[in-house]
């Protein structure tokens, strides 16, 4: 069977006249895994993909995939094989004919045609549907035979731009594990785009985020969850996103620093050294989102949907050391140790009131 | 109830105008022309009485109907498929990412922008024999001169380069249309199966025009019978008939011979022959055409 390949890519750059959607993207997709690069509408998660597949030029940089240098060879001949997310099947044909077009394109013999076409329907429950238009599918079931024409190409890598955006949320969690399947069965690389985080979370052994051209971090969804290394990141992962707030609301002197916290790692604690008020509270039954209020910024804190907190209330928190995610304001970079004035916030034990300079119960 | 039968009273008065001047205009005179084809022509103040198929057979004896017959078969023969054609190809061109696109889709466009009286008064100048652009090309390399409308030969092919010209332009905006309603992504997927450009044209974008090809064919075959304007400023049917079509025959007849009988007769044999053709063009495509 097919085993997947690389893909480099080194200091790509696209502009189109004026917009410029790239600017120098240095990027390794290792072999056989499920990478998938994410970001906001507008980042050029789709142009990345496009250059990978050649469908569209490169202003600067070049593409390896295996090893090879293909920035100038046309997507034929690179050994990769793309769902669109509009799944662009033929409209006239058959779902049988849509699923060997390319097969018939390389005049492959009848016998290993159909052998080929009986397995992909098998394998994605499209037997019965074969003589069917595609307009008489369901959009899972189109969906079914865009893979389905990827899957008899054989081919080493497949790319994919939100295959899954126009399918409902009950289907769409169906197809994410089938996806995700496919690929292990497979072995191919897989490289697929999505705005959609939960998706990326799900599915990636690697997870590319981008914003405005460029990318923000790389790492497995661990990685990228538990160590942001920028506050794009940081609010971009995660539901809700990570809660933040100036250093100074919290107590400490330093304006040069953004406190990050995730709702979940605040916790309720009566000696906690974060003295907030209850904002609004959203009850969702199992939990309930709490609106801290901490100086005049907002913390969101999950906390156990039995306990109730009135509106105006003043509580106490505190978050474990690990918990705290501290970057740069301006840079929005994340500061690779906390500085010492942080201590106090961990401590659990203090009863240090909020807004005096802590330091003097440290441990 | 009650609402129900005053909206049908309002619906047919609603359309009762249009209806009144289509039945006055269109239809009766289309069964008064079928009617007059079994009278005699009035002359004078002898009335037209009734002559049974008399005119069908003076038709079949008349050698002009049978030659502007003939004409008008082989003026259909090139001008439907080679407007088609061209207008394909202009419409596939321009729907290309080229420079210049918008200028060369309105330079298409022209032609049929022009009433065909002034595409005439243009041909007129190409074809003049010795002035005309075309000899002053052949005489470029030492041809000599031809009289291209005045030649039985050449004259009735004269007539259906300017009606290619002509109607090319047209279909092309049809084709540019429905070109631009195929997604791009299809290309796309076509490229990465490795489709050339040729494999991609037969299997998937011509299939997808079918719908268009067909309504354009239809045109294109009324039209061949319809399209006649410029055989009266370029050569008047002449000489001797060659460039003579079907309905420059019977405007002759009904109005310089003033043969309304006649006339009838050789109208309702061209509506006899288009009604057939455009049923035979519905069988024949419609099994083939793919409509979204
Ligand atoms: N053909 C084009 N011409 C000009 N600009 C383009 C073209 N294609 C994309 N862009 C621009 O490049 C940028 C990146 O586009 P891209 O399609 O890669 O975004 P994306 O991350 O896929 O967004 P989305 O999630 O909305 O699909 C955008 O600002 C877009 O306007
Ligand atoms: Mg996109």
């Amino acid at each position: 069977m097919t085993t997947g390949k690389s893909i480099m890519l080194r200091g790509l750059r696209k502009a189109w006249g004026e917009t410029v959607s790239l600017k120098g993207i240095d990027l390794t997709i290792p072999e056989g895994k499920f990478t998938t690069i994410l970001g906001p509408s507008g980042c050029g998660k789709s142009t990345t993909l496009r250059i990978i597949a050649g469908l569209e030029e490169v202003s600067a940089g070049t593409v390896e995939i295996g090893g090879e240098d293909v920035t100038s060879r046309p997507a034929s001949g690179r050994d990769i094989a793309m769902v669109f997310q509009s799944y662009a099947l033929f409209p006239h044909l058959s779902v049988a004919e849509n699923i060997i077009f390319g097969l018939r394109v390389r005049r492959m013999g009848r016998a290993e045609r159909d052998a080929k076409l009986t397995a992909a329907a098998d394998m994605l429950g499209l037997s019965y549907l074969l003589d069917r238009k595609p307009s008489q599918l369901s959009g899972g079931q189109q969906q079914r035979v865009a893979l389905g024409r990827a899957i008899v190409a054989e081919k080493s890598i497949f790319l994919m731009d939100e295959p899954l955006s126009n399918l409902d949320a009950k289907l769409r969690a169906e197809m994410r594990e089938e996806i995700r399947d496919l690929q292990k069965r497979l072995g191919v690389t897989m490289v697929y785009v999505t705005h959609d985080q939960v998706e990326a979370v799900t599915m990636a052994d690697q997870i590319v985020l981008m914003n405005q051209g460029e990318i923000e971090q790389i790492g497995s969804p661990r990685q990228i969850y538990s160590r942001p290394e920028t506050l794009f990141t940081a609010k971009f992962i995660g539901t809700p996103p990570m809660g933040t707030c100036s250093a100074r609301a919290l107590g400490i002197a330093r304006d040069d620093i953004t406190v990050g916290i995730r709702p979940e790692a605040l916790v309720l604690d009566q000696n906690g050294p974060i003295r907030a008020r209850v904002g609004h509270v959203e009850y969702l039954g199992a939990d309930a989102m709490v609106e801290c209020r901490v100086g005049d910024e907002t913390l969101p804190c999950r906390i156990s949907g039995r306990t109730e907190l009135t509106l105006g209330a003043t509580i106490r928190l505190s978050v474990a050391r690990d918990d705290l995610h501290a970057f740069d304001s301006a840079s929005g970079q994340r500061l690779d140790t906390l500085p010492p004035e942080f201590a106090a916030l961990s401590a659990a034990q203090t009863t240090a009131p909020l807004g005096s300079h802590a330091s003097s119960t440290e441990r | 109830m009650e609402t129900a039968r005053r909206q049908w009273i309002y619906a047919w008065l609603m359309l009762s105008p249009a209806m009144a001047l289509l039945i006055l205009f269109t239809h009766y005179p289309a069964v008064q022309t079928i009617v007059n084809s079994f009278y005699s022509t009035p002359r004078g103040r002898r009335k037209a009485v009734w002559i049974g198929l008399d005119n069908y057979q003076t038709l079949i004896l008349d050698d002009v109907f049978w030659k502007v017959l003939m004409n008008n078969f082989w003026y259909a023969v090139w001008t439907i498929p080679l407007s088609i054609l061209l207008s394909l190809a202009m419409a596939l061109w321009v729907n290309d990412k080229i420079r210049g696109r918008g200028f060369l889709r309105m330079a298409y466009f022209t032609p049929t922008v022009l009433p065909l009286i002034a595409v005439a008064n243009i041909w007129l100048f190409f074809y003049t024999p010795g002035f005309g652009l075309i000899d002053q090309i052949r005489g470029l390399f030492g041809l000599a001169e031809q009289n291209w409308m005045g030649s039985p030969d050449t004259a009735l092919y004269s007539m259906i380069a300017v009606a290619i010209w002509k109607e090319a332009g047209f279909f092309m905006i049809f084709y540019l249309a429905a070109l631009q309603t195929i997604p791009p992504s299809l290309r796309e997927a076509a490229d990465i199966e490795g489709a050339s450009r040729w494999y991609y044209f037969r299997r998937v974008l011509f299939p997808l025009l079918m719908p268009t090809t067909l309504f354009v064919s239809i045109n294109a075959v009324i039209n061949s019978f319809r399209l006649v304007d410029h055989i009266f400023v370029m050569t008047e049917g002449g000489p001797n008939n060659a460039s003579s079509l079907l309905l420059f025959y019977i405007y002759e007849v009904a109005f310089d011979y003033w043969d309304t009988a006649y006339a009838a007769t050789l109208t309702v044999v061209m509506i006899a022959i288009l009604i057939l053709l455009a049923i035979g063009q519905f069988f024949l495509f419609d099994r083939k055409v793919h409509y979204k």
